[in-house]
């Protein structure tokens, strides 16, 4: 099931961009049609920031009525549909996780459920291959502690200070590890946009 | 864990690198809340952030896909449906609208200072406000200028934002950055401005963004340079038959 033809995944880029585009321009149907797409992915990740199923599904009703409000802001050239929309629905959860309403954290890995690929356009081949490579090659080139702690992150939504915490270390200490390694992670990624 | 860069000087927390902790998640508080409004206001900012963004995308592919619930969606219909009746002209001519709207956002957040998360909001509620003609929209919009209200907490950079649109009776309280106690809630009232009692506005949410109807008692006494409180009271808001708790803080309305 996994070795979905390359071509089929373009296609579903493209009809998800056009999807896009029409709810920019005001069609409401074109919504129902995104959700369909996406909600496998989206869910996913909330589920995984919120670790929580009432409060994942929430935030994803959030994510997809404001995607209907916010449709234009979405700018084909900068990146596939699919990862624009999965960082949207990472802020938003990751906003309900700091604005106080969630106490739990996140789930996980493998108590979030996984499912059986059947879904259509909520799998890795939208995202841009290339792409994807090389940020898990600039942050596989960090060391292994400033990798996991940046992992941690972006994962399960930890702020610095959780990270301290379970690391053992001062909050100084922590924010200047990741900080170095934000900037290593900028010098390299910027390197292979100027290649 | 040898091998690590130790002693490397301290990293430089310019803009890119902030743009890059927000873009992760690790920011909290005042410092989300100033992310936020640079993001509005600062072009550069904003296109780094979004920089960040698309690189990190790829990685929630690690994340396993999850099925929702069918009611999500139900929902998702339901309150497109609730929208959609309030404005059937709005997918008429969405674009002028929007161009429109745009600008008349950032002019307020010019004016008030208002946060994104406010502006945005605004934004939205123009989506769903009342019927009009595309062809009568921007001289309504004109008409119907929305007034906004700031009301600073003590010394903790933090604030209610407050945006009152005519037009709908609509209210919008934004208290994002603001973290629930767990021992008092924060009430908010209308002071009008001829002298008459003080009307409740409700609760405060801390951290969430809500949007009200008002009644017609309250918007008649809503006008420009009307005052608002908010007092400090046990969890539920001011208990019935006894007075307010201390005002914590202050705000009036203008016209924008």
């Amino acid at each position: 099931m996994a070795a979905r033809p390359r071509l089929q995944a373009d296609e579903a880029r493209e009809a998800l961009r056009d999807a896009m585009a029409r709810l920019a321009a005001g069609d409401q149907s074109a919504l129902e049609e995104i959700y369909r797409a996406t909600r496998v992915k989206l869910f996913g990740i909330t589920l995984r920031i919120l670790g929580d199923r009432k409060e994942a599904e929430d935030a994803l009703q959030d994510v997809y009525i404001n995607l209907w409000q916010r449709a234009d802001r979405y700018d084909p050239s900068r990146a596939s549909p699919i990862a624009w929309l999965a960082a949207f629905a990472r802020n938003r959860a990751i906003d309900r996780l700091r604005t106080g309403k969630v106490r739990g954290g996140a789930v996980p890995v493998e108590e979030a459920a996984p499912l059986a690929d059947e879904n259509p356009l909520a799998d890795a081949l939208l995202v841009d291959a290339e792409q994807t490579a090389q940020i898990h090659k600039c942050l596989g080139a960090l060391d292994a502690r400033t990798q996991g702690h940046i992992r941690a992150a972006f994962f399960e939504g930890k702020t610095y200070a959780q990270l301290a915490e379970s690391a053992d270390v001062p909050l100084g200490t922590m924010k200047s590890w990741i900080r170095r390694g934000l900037q290593r992670l900028r010098a390299c990624l910027e390197a292979s946009e100027a290649a | 864990m040898s091998g690590v860069e130790e002693n490397t000087p301290e990293v430089t927390r310019d803009d890119p690198m902030i743009a890059a902790e927000w873009a992760l998640g690790l920011l909290e508080g005042e410092e989300l809340l100033a992310a936020r409004g640079k993001y509005a206001t600062d072009p550069d900012f904003a296109w780094r952030k979004e920089w960040w963004d698309d690189w990190f995308a790829p990685l929630s592919d690690a994340m396993p896909g999850a099925e929702p619930g069918e009611h999500v969606w139900d929902g998702i219909a339901a309150r497109l449906a609730a929208q959609q009746e309030n404005a059937p002209a709005a997918n008429a001519a969405p674009a002028a609208n929007v161009v429109a709207l745009e600008a008349k956002v950032r002019r307020w957040q010019w004016v008030a200072g208002m946060s994104s998360m406010a502006a945005a909001v605004a934004l939205a509620l123009f989506a769903f406000a009342p019927a009009r003609s595309p062809v009568e929209a921007p001289s309504q919009i004109a008409a119907a200028a929305p007034m906004v209200a700031t009301v600073p907490i003590g010394e903790t950079g933090l604030r209610l934002d407050v945006t009152y649109i005519p037009e709908s009776e609509r209210m919008v309280v934004a208290a994002i950055g603001l973290t629930p106690d767990g021992v008092h809630d924060h009430e908010l009232w209308l002071v009008p401005k001829d002298g008459s009692p003080l009307q409740s506005l409700g609760v405060v949410k801390p951290g969430e963004v809500r949007s009200m109807t008002l009644s017609a008692a309250i918007t008649a006494k809503l006008g420009e340079g009307a005052g608002l409180a908010l007092t400090r009271e046990p969890l539920g808001g001011k208990p019935a038959g006894k007075d307010a708790g201390p005002v914590v803080a202050k705000g009036s309305f203008t016209r924008v």
